[in-house]
């Protein structure tokens, strides 16, 4: 018996049937990657090594046809092996992103060592020379980087669009939706979220301002803003929850979007006095109406670059009725009229001195 | 191990390991790829029609192991049939269960091989497999029986898993329109035949009579068995269906596990291997019954019933599927589908339709019942 254990042992470690070598000491897990354009077509793919160790930061870059050549190249210009099982982040350039990505998505999905919680986020400027200039202050700027995301993922928090790679990838399977994805602004100091950038099946079509951004943040997924500006009317209202109802009428040509604000009053600077019940009902119904006029803006908008992030084709599904093809759906999504109204529920303020 | 002791009867076992067995055989593997394959959110009803008929099966095999002659076991199918066609139909068997074997372990080891080991040659997932179910078998088919108490507790928490998926923020009611196909190409024969042939599974153990106790009414451990296996088809259909809706959801091979890789802990990271490797129990499980009834059969259609049974005999029949298994699988490799797997929907299909209705017939012409 003895024999037999040993004997077998030997032949194990002689042809052992594992191949992969995931040693720690011997592999560098990366956490993001950023894809720019390169020339003729080709990509350009960065990643930053090693993330967490305390040795001195670098930056891989390759300019590859293949993405996932990229990965197999970083391997050949750095002493660990490079391994994407940890891999958190993709930033992809607006410019690559206007000129579709499925390809690259579906690469990534394709690797069962890739989590689908893989966040996707557009980037405007060069993410590489921010990098770049990071390591010299921080130690771990891939990770605080996920911390962000991650903090802002978190419930319903309304502050920033995050998107991860399932999400990306069911909204554009999706006959009655589009897909969004985060998009920030990066020079060499700074990276800063400029809003949600509206994809047509793959393709980067348009992206919103921060006026915009904040509606959308309101009508999208019933969210919670802790600050809602309105600098029109100089009033800046905290702890925003809302609750969106959307209804299509019959023959579906009119949308009514209802949403049912509440929050409180946290500042104003404008001339009038709010601690007036007639002044602040007229603030009210100023701050009803700015808004239905920026929703309706933002609808048409969205209409115009003839894209649906809030899901609304799906509003023309029922449980026995036959489901419209995807091309009447953006026919009739082109024609529909916007009735918006909004409820505000104001909490009465405390504390404000006369 | 004492071969000789391999089909001993050292006790009977009660309604509750019949549920187990019924419940965790019909969970077989096909539970991976099953919501990929009905796609639309109107199978649910399929699901639940193909189980109320699977339900009628679960009536003629109460029925059978409430008669005298399940409990006989070799000496009761001779009974029914005679000498001579026992042995032919146990000849007959042997395909069927080494089709069982062969598609469940080579459905297995796919999963195992390209979510666990992508870098692993699969003959060695095989022989490792095989191996467990040889040393699980060895010990004897009432251990083999009593093993399914740790087969299902092993596994059957992780429908726990898929409960935060009916809370996820980007789902929605829409996922699960239209509820009536619109189009009724789209509910196909093939669909529902995939949805049988899912739930089979039980008719094999009709061959355990013996190991049963009889005077417990089976039939309300099997209904039970049967319906908690619908809901488990249910809850993933239906998880699946709002996760990925159903334009995307056969895009994926194996949704049940992207489902769980998508699930996120603080400690682990892939938490669909932990998954995948506590479904190797009630793998382990069936396949080793499996080896068991081949082995019997094989003594039947050899004539040695009488002897004992012998490990050295155990040992060649194992080692016969198992290069038979590696023969037939190098042989499928180049082509793209595999023709047996497609042959072994029929063949399940066919066998949990026929073997309970047919062995209720024999007994009905014998005056048995």
């Amino acid at each position: 018996m003895f024999l037999v254990i040993m004997s077998s042992m030997l032949w194990m470690i002689g042809c052992s049937p594992f191949v992969d070598n995931n040693q720690i000491e011997e592999i560098s897990p990366v956490i993001l990657w950023s894809i720019t354009e390169g020339a003729e077509g080709k990509l350009r793919i960065s990643t930053l090594v090693p993330p967490i160790y305390s040795e001195p930061k670098k930056i891989l870059t390759q300019e590859v046809d293949l993405l996932k050549e990229g990965g197999k190249d970083f391997n050949l210009s750095y002493h660990r092996e490079v391994k994407s099982g940890q891999l958190r982040m993709v930033f992809i350039e607006q410019e690559l992103a206007k000129k579709g990505i499925t390809s690259l998505m579906n690469t990534l999905f394709t690797d069962p060592d890739i989590s689908q919680r893989l966040y996707i986020i557009i980037v405007n400027g060069s993410f590489d020379d921010f990098i770049k200039n990071q390591i010299k202050t921080q130690d771990v700027p891939g990770y605080l980087l996920y911390r962000l995301l991650k903090h802002y993922e978190y419930k319903k928090q309304g502050d920033m669009t995050i998107v991860n790679l399932h999400q990306f990838m069911k909204r554009y399977y999706s006959p009655y939706s589009d897909p969004v994805a985060p998009i920030f602004k990066v020079d060499k100091e700074n990276f800063i979220y400029e809003g949600t950038a509206f994809f047509k099946n793959d393709k980067l079509q348009t992206n919103i301002n921060k006026r915009n951004e904040q509606i959308f943040q309101l009508i999208d997924h019933n969210h919670h803003l802790k600050v809602l500006t309105i600098p029109e009317l100089s009033i800046t209202m905290g702890n925003v929850t809302s609750k969106t109802k959307m209804k299509l009428n019959l023959d579906y040509s009119t949308l009514s979007l209802n949403v049912e604000l509440k929050g409180r009053i946290e500042e104003y600077r404008g001339k009038g006095d709010i601690d007036n019940l007639d002044q602040l009902a007229v603030i009210h119904q100023q701050i009803k109406s700015l808004f239905e006029k920026q929703t309706t803006e933002l609808l048409k908008k969205m209409q115009n670059s003839e894209v649906d992030p809030l899901e609304i084709g799906t509003l023309t599904l029922g449980p026995f009725s036959k489901p419209m093809s995807e091309d009447e759906w953006s026919t009739l999504w082109a024609n529909v009229k916007f009735n918006v109204t909004y409820e505000l529920h104001i909490q009465p303020l405390t504390n404000v001195r006369k | 191990m004492k071969a000789s002791s391999l089909y001993e009867r050292t006790v009977t076992f009660g309604g509750i390991y019949v549920f187990f067995m019924v419940n965790r055989s019909q969970m077989l593997y096909f539970v991976l790829v099953t919501p990929s394959k009905l796609v639309y959110p109107y199978m649910i009803w399929a699901l639940i029609a193909v189980g109320i008929l699977s339900q009628l099966n679960m009536i003629l095999i109460a029925k059978w192991f409430s008669s005298d002659i399940s409990t006989k076991g070799y000496q009761g199918f001779v009974q029914l049939f005679g000498k001579r066609t026992v042995r032919v139909l146990a000849f007959v068997g042997l395909f069927f269960i080494f089709a069982k074997i062969y598609v469940s372990t080579l459905g297995t080891v796919e999963v195992i091989n390209s979510i666990i080991f992508p870098s692993m040659n699969p003959l060695w997932l095989i022989l490792f497999l095989f191996g467990i179910c040889l040393y699980a078998a060895s010990r004897g088919m009432t251990n083999a029986i009593r093993f399914v108490v740790i087969a299902f507790f092993g596994s059957a928490w992780m429908i726990l898993c898929f409960i935060p998926f009916f809370f996820p923020s980007m789902a929605s009611l829409h996922d699960l329109y239209p509820l009536i196909p619109a189009d009724w190409s789209t509910v196909s024969w093939k669909n529902l035949l995939f949805i049988w042939q899912a739930f089979s599974g039980p008719e094999y153990l009709v061959f355990i009579g013996p190991w049963i106790n009889q005077k417990q009414k089976m039939l309300k451990y099997l209904t039970f068995a049967n319906t908690t296996s619908v809901f488990e088809y249910l809850i993933m259909f239906v998880v699946s269906l709002l996760f990925f809706s159903s334009q995307y959801l056969n895009k994926s091979r194996f949704p049940v596990t992207d489902l769980i890789r998508y699930l996120q802990t603080p400690v682990l990271e892939r938490i669909d291997i932990i998954l995948i490797c506590m479904q190797m129990f009630y793998y382990v499980w069936a396949i080793s019954l499996y080896f068991l009834w081949f082995y019997g059969a094989i003594r039947i259609v050899s004539g040695r019933l009488n002897e004992q049974s012998n490990r050295i005999g155990f040992i060649t029949c194992w080692i016969m599927i198992l290069i038979s298994t590696i023969i037939l699988d190098k042989w499928f490799d180049e082509t793209e589908q595999n023709p047996l797997m497609n042959l072994q929907i029929w063949l399940r299909a066919f066998t949990y339709l026929f073997i309970p209705t047919f062995l209720l017939i024999a007994c009905k012409r014998k005056g048995l019942i």
